[in-house]
């Protein structure tokens, strides 16, 4: 059971679409997981409707609709013999062979299309990171795995940190996390996440601004971040 | 006719479109459509709203909604909401080709992340019309403050800090607002 979610203002931002790619990329991931949350979203997207339903048109409009839909007719018929993009269910990609892979909602299975290769870096022991190409630079999205058992150095972040696990689960002071949760850090919170004994675990995670170690070992990599931003 | 019957009739046209490429029925659905779409776009305010970039909205969403007709399923959205949320991803299609990323070419697409034809939802017998309609009377009794920021951030795209901005209001007011809102409107379709 997925006990963590994106707030109804987050949801209500995606439908809406004024969410950020990167983020509207994760909770596309959690929408994908969680029958909750899709069906909240039906909601949200019949509130669009209803408004479209209700939108008035403007006074000066006085194009002519009949050009338009013939216009728009020449445009089809042109078009008639282009298929729409193939819609194929996203083939896996090499490392998926591995446990941590199984089972990806359907919009991470085509990020790892669009990223045929992952280049892992040990961030710390038991912690590797692999940085993912999205399309946008505000933020940075990257899988994390942890290894069995594993704790991750403790650390806070100058940005707002969002994870949704997508194999495995960890668990910090607040609570654990399993397949599906959906956790939001907000800028200067300090967490140390760890993972379960029995399994690896999988996160995809989105920071705002480059992570910032601070404990024993961040000080070592860091030393100039010791001071924690508020 | 009552207004459950003409959301309805909507929702007949658009699978005629999609079952059997009927261009009469097309046709009614974009002189439907088309004003609303402008209406819906005109409410942005700013040079968006210039009409040759609403004429143009209209052409690319019904141009879409020609194409992915034959995917529209009426017991999963009703026909306003489909069409909502393909003018949706145009306009986000639009922006990011207004702020192009070096590395967007080969990165996902809008119709990947917003993918409203992945539903993991176990069958509810909702009819999605009458929610339809349900959705609009309760969206009529909100407070004004709660609908303003609703409207604000379905028609005019903008978020929540956005809003909170321009009406000089602190964000947790409208995170608040927006909730009040949401609850209300759920509760109209729980009963
Ligand atoms: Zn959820
Ligand atoms: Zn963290």
């Amino acid at each position: 059971m997925i006990q963590h979610h994106p707030d109804n203002n987050m949801l209500l931002e995606y439908a809406s679409g004024s969410l950020n790619w990167a983020h509207s990329l994760v909770v596309s991931a959690h929408l994908q997981l969680c029958p909750k949350c899709a069906a909240q979203l039906k909601l949200l997207n019949s509130i669009g409707g209803a408004l479209l339903e209700s939108a008035v048109p403007p006074a000066n409009h006085t194009d002519d609709t009949e050009s338009a839909f013939s216009r728009l007719m020449g445009r089809i018929d042109t078009n008639e013999n282009v298929v729409d993009r193939v819609v194929e269910d996203a083939k896996n990609p090499s490392p998926s062979r591995e446990p941590v892979f199984s089972s990806l909602p359907p919009v991470v299975k085509k990020l790892m299309q669009r990223n045929p290769v992952l280049k892992w870096r040990r961030l710390s022991k038991g912690l590797r990171e692999a940085r993912l190409k999205t399309g946008q630079s505000r933020h940075e999205v990257a899988f994390h795995r942890i290894a069995p058992g594993n704790k991750v150095a403790e650390h806070d972040h100058r940005g707002k940190e969002i994870t949704m696990v997508l194999y495995g689960s960890f668990s910090d002071a607040d609570g654990v996390y399993s397949r599906g949760d959906f956790l939001v850090r907000e800028p200067g919170e300090v967490h140390r996440p760890t993972a379960t004994l029995d399994q690896e675990c999988l996160c995809l995670s989105v920071v705002e601004a480059p992570v910032a170690l601070t404990g024993f070992l961040g000080k070592l990599v860091n030393p100039f971040l010791s001071i924690k931003p508020q | 006719s009552s207004p459950q019957t003409r959301d309805d009739e909507w929702s007949t046209l658009l699978v005629k479109v999609g079952v059997s490429r009927d261009r009469v029925a097309f046709e009614k659905l974009f002189n439907h459509f088309a004003p609303l779409i402008k209406g819906f776009q005109f409410s942005r305010g700013g040079q968006s709203s210039a009409p040759e970039a609403a004429d143009e909205l209209v052409q690319e969403v019904m141009f879409r909604v020609w194409r992915k007709a034959p995917s529209f399923d009426p017991t999963v959205s009703s026909a306003s909401t489909w069409v909502f949320t393909i003018m949706r991803n145009c306009r986000i299609d639009a922006l990011r080709r207004n702020s192009r990323q070096p590395d967007t070419d080969d990165s996902l697409e809008v119709d990947d992340i917003w993918d409203e034809r992945f539903d993991n939802q176990p069958l509810v017998y909702l009819q999605q019309s009458r929610v339809q309609i349900t959705v609009e009377a309760g969206l009529s009794s909100l407070p004004p403050e709660q609908s303003h920021v609703i409207e604000k951030a379905y028609m005019e795209g903008k978020s929540h800090s956005e809003i909170s901005a321009e009406l000089g209001l602190p964000l947790g007011t409208v995170k608040s607002r927006v909730r009040l809102a949401l609850k209300k409107l759920q509760s109209t379709l729980v009963r």
